[in-house]
């Protein structure tokens, strides 16, 4: 056998020994001995929300509901095409000014965010400033009209629904979200 | 198909369903317990860490990354639960070698010359492996054992890519240099 040859035998030789090499069975009690150490934990409001937009989703498509949906669709595009040749004379949807207010009197938080349905849940779109004036974390928005679910972010950790907020929606989740009505005459309606 | 499936029970933990974490253990209690055996040497100590291991993965299961494979994760959490415990111990490197005489079974006799002096070098190999520094025996068994990518070697080690290689590399040249002029021929 060559020195080449009598490398790559060895290696193989190595390679098998580890990937067949014994292995030592674990102690029969070790999975109760693990599970017993554990503690069932609450799911924050963070992971659940994580768990809702990464959960799977199933798409049933049968022919009964297929057939009309697909002319249904076909219909409100030809209606859209329709009404996009119509002169626009407003544009877009317009925005309304809604102020989102957390009281906080000694500035116990470090940061607060408002998260929501019209910012895709994510923080750093919408972080709200500190007014001394009146003790409170303030941010004002501009959104459509409609109704919108959000909290308050606070210290990017902690979520907390809005202690002024008169509407509530369960998130699914035993939690609770709050809503703004926005109207689309520049008020929001609480 | 596998990662999907973990990927569902490691959601239904996360969503606070504790026994579902049970299916995990079961799966991979083997490999982390024969990780810690091979880091301390002693059975009861290495039940304890891989108990550790798995209680940290639980209680750190919210940073997971769904997108990655979960046994890599566990790995490098169990190889840091075991290079605390040698620190603590004072004792970072702590070599654990299996009897190579076991490794050839009885029936193995019987079979033609070749193949029992392959099975034999194999065994010696595998010692030779288990003896050395854990840095280059981890990543064989983590490479040829449990098929972890250059990048999950990389990773659950600490080191870069180039590190992973050169660790291979260097792992299985000490292992045969053992046998450079033995009876490998």
């Amino acid at each position: 056998m060559t020195e080449k040859r009598n490398k790559t035998h060895m290696e193989d030789v190595i390679i098998n020994a580890v990937q067949n090499g014994p292995e030592v069975d674990p102690p029969a009690d070790l999975t109760c001995r693990i599970m017993g150490r554990l503690h069932p934990k609450r799911p924050s409001l963070w992971i659940r929300l994580r768990m809702w937009f990464l959960r799977p989703w199933v798409v049933t498509v049968r022919p009964v509901t297929a057939i009309p949906a697909m002319t249904l669709a076909v219909a409100l595009l030809a209606l859209g095409f329709v009404a996009v040749r119509e002169p626009v004379e407003k544009g877009a949807p317009e925005l309304a000014s809604v102020r989102f207010v957390l009281h906080d009197a000694g500035m116990h938080a470090r940061n607060v965010s408002v998260v929501g349905s019209f910012n895709h849940w994510r923080a750093e779109r919408s972080v709200m400033w500190y007014s001394p004036k009146a003790k409170a974390w303030i941010l004002e928005a501009q959104l459509p009209p409609g109704d919108h679910e959000y909290l308050f972010l606070v210290n990017g950790t902690q979520f907390v629904p809005d202690p002024n907020a008169p509407m509530t929606s369960d998130d699914g989740f035993g939690h609770r979200n709050s809503i703004v009505f926005v109207n689309g005459t520049n008020e929001q309606a609480l | 198909m596998k990662d999907k499936r973990e990927a569902e029970i490691i959601r239904k933990i996360l969503l606070g369903d504790v026994q579902a974490y049970g299916v995990l253990v079961r799966e991979y209690q083997r490999p982390v317990y024969n990780l810690m055996l091979r880091m301390t040497g002693d059975e009861d100590i290495a039940a304890d860490l891989a108990q550790d291991a798995f209680v940290r993965a639980y209680e750190r299961l919210a940073s997971f990354n769904q997108r990655r494979r979960f046994f890599p994760w566990l790995y490098t959490l169990a190889l840091n639960v075991a290079r605390d415990w040698g620190r603590r111990e004072g004792r970072d490197r702590h070599v654990f070698v299996e009897d190579a005489a076991v490794l050839v079974r009885e029936q193995d006799r019987l079979d033609e010359p070749k193949a029992v002096n392959d099975r034999i070098d194999g065994a010696k190999a595998f010692a030779a492996v288990m003896d050395l520094d854990s840095k280059y025996r981890e990543a064989l068994i983590l490479r040829y054992r449990h098929d972890f990518s250059m990048q999950e070697i990389a990773e659950t080690l600490g080191i870069g890519i180039s590190a992973a290689k050169m660790r291979l590399s260097r792992g299985l040249d000490m292992v045969r240099q053992q046998f450079d002029g033995g009876t490998n021929d």
